[in-house]
């Protein structure tokens, strides 16, 4: 097992993101294109033939954005959230669309880097802000953070607190998407790296090598599943803060 | 000496920071199955609520492993 420190450098070096020679752009901007382009056309070829009944590909995605609307949208921000739901099902999509391609061996997924999951927090945050601004005013929209029928010296303690965990929602927004998707390409990289290196070891660990392979089975599975529910975290999470952002001072 | 005590610091980081988010998480999905089973009609209102609150307790984990990272390049400066 000697190399391991050096194959584990190589990996995290591969991970990071590196310009692509002779082209303006880093190896996740190609792969984030790459996704766009994807998500494009799984659209356009799903409203070519709009139906009653639809089939076939135009299927899959009524189903996708059903489950926005339903389990989302409409749960999360009442009816009144409807009007978001463009904005959520183009999150989900953009994001699921990056999970999967990253999957691909080769392939890396575009919210794999710190810059795209920032972007897509900030962009997020400025969205829930201008719509809690909007629906009470720039004034009665701190004023939510206050709370009401409390002496004054602990209302202003808890609105610190409250402005403080406002103000960490773009960081921790952005930390769990690319967190999530980096490690688990570093775990199913470090399962590889254990199979070839056990598999040049003399004598029993051609035998052993069998586990890590096995368990790289068993991790590539839980990945798919995590590139799922990652783009649903990131969608919900958008959906609770623009309802909280509508409803502000209710509770 | 710093590389490897850095690494030291890194794994403890990354250790120690999902203690408490496991055990959130495991609460939040036996409470979620408990009242699951309780209420079976509010399925899905407990399902989407349990994805939010485990979102948040996995949050903690995640800014752990960021800051083992860091960590980890403070050792390789």
């Amino acid at each position: 097992m000697s190399g391991l420190g050096e194959k584990v450098n190589e990996l995290l070096f591969e991970l990071g993101s590196h310009k692509i020679p002779g082209l303006p752009l880093t190896n996740y901007m190609f792969f984030l294109i790459i996704a766009f382009v994807l998500t494009l056309v799984f659209f356009l070829l799903a409203s070519r033939k709009l139906s009653m009944v639809p089939k076939g590909i135009g299927n899959v995605a009524e189903m996708g954005l059903e489950f926005i609307r339903d389990n989302v949208v409409v749960d999360v921000m009442g009816p009144e959230g409807k009007a978001f739901l463009p904005f959520i099902a183009t999150i989900f999509f953009f994001i699921l669309f990056n999970n999967l391609i990253g999957l691909i061996p080769g392939f890396k997924p575009g919210t794999g880097t710190m810059g795209t999951t920032v972007t897509w927090a900030l962009v997020v945050f400025i969205v829930y802000n201008a719509v809690g601004i909007r629906k009470h005013g720039a004034w009665g929209y701190l004023k939510s953070f206050y709370p009401k029928g409390v002496f004054w010296l602990l209302a202003g303690f808890v609105m610190i607190l409250e402005l403080i965990s406002h103000f960490i929602r773009p960081l921790t927004l952005s930390v769990r998407l690319f967190a999530n998707m980096f490690a688990g390409h570093v775990i199913l990289g470090i399962f590889s790296i254990f199979t070839v290196l056990l598999f040049q070891a003399p004598g029993v660990g051609k035998v052993i090598a069998i586990l890590p392979i096995a368990m790289q089975v068993i991790m590539y599975a839980f990945e798919l599943f995590v590139a799922f529910i990652q783009a649903y975290v990131f969608a919900i999470l958008t959906a609770v803060y623009i309802g909280g952002a509508l409803h502000a001072g209710e509770h | 000496m710093i590389g490897s005590l850095s690494a030291l610091g890194a794994g403890l980081a990354f250790g120690l920071g999902a203690i408490g988010p496991a055990i959130g998480i495991g609460m939040i999905g036996g409470k979620t199955i408990e009242s699951m089973a309780r209420q079976p009609e509010m399925a899905g209102r407990l399902q989407t609520t349990m994805f939010i609150a485990l979102a948040l307790a996995e949050a903690i984990a995640l800014l752990g492993f960021v800051l083992a990272f860091v960590l980890m390049n403070v050792g390789a400066k």
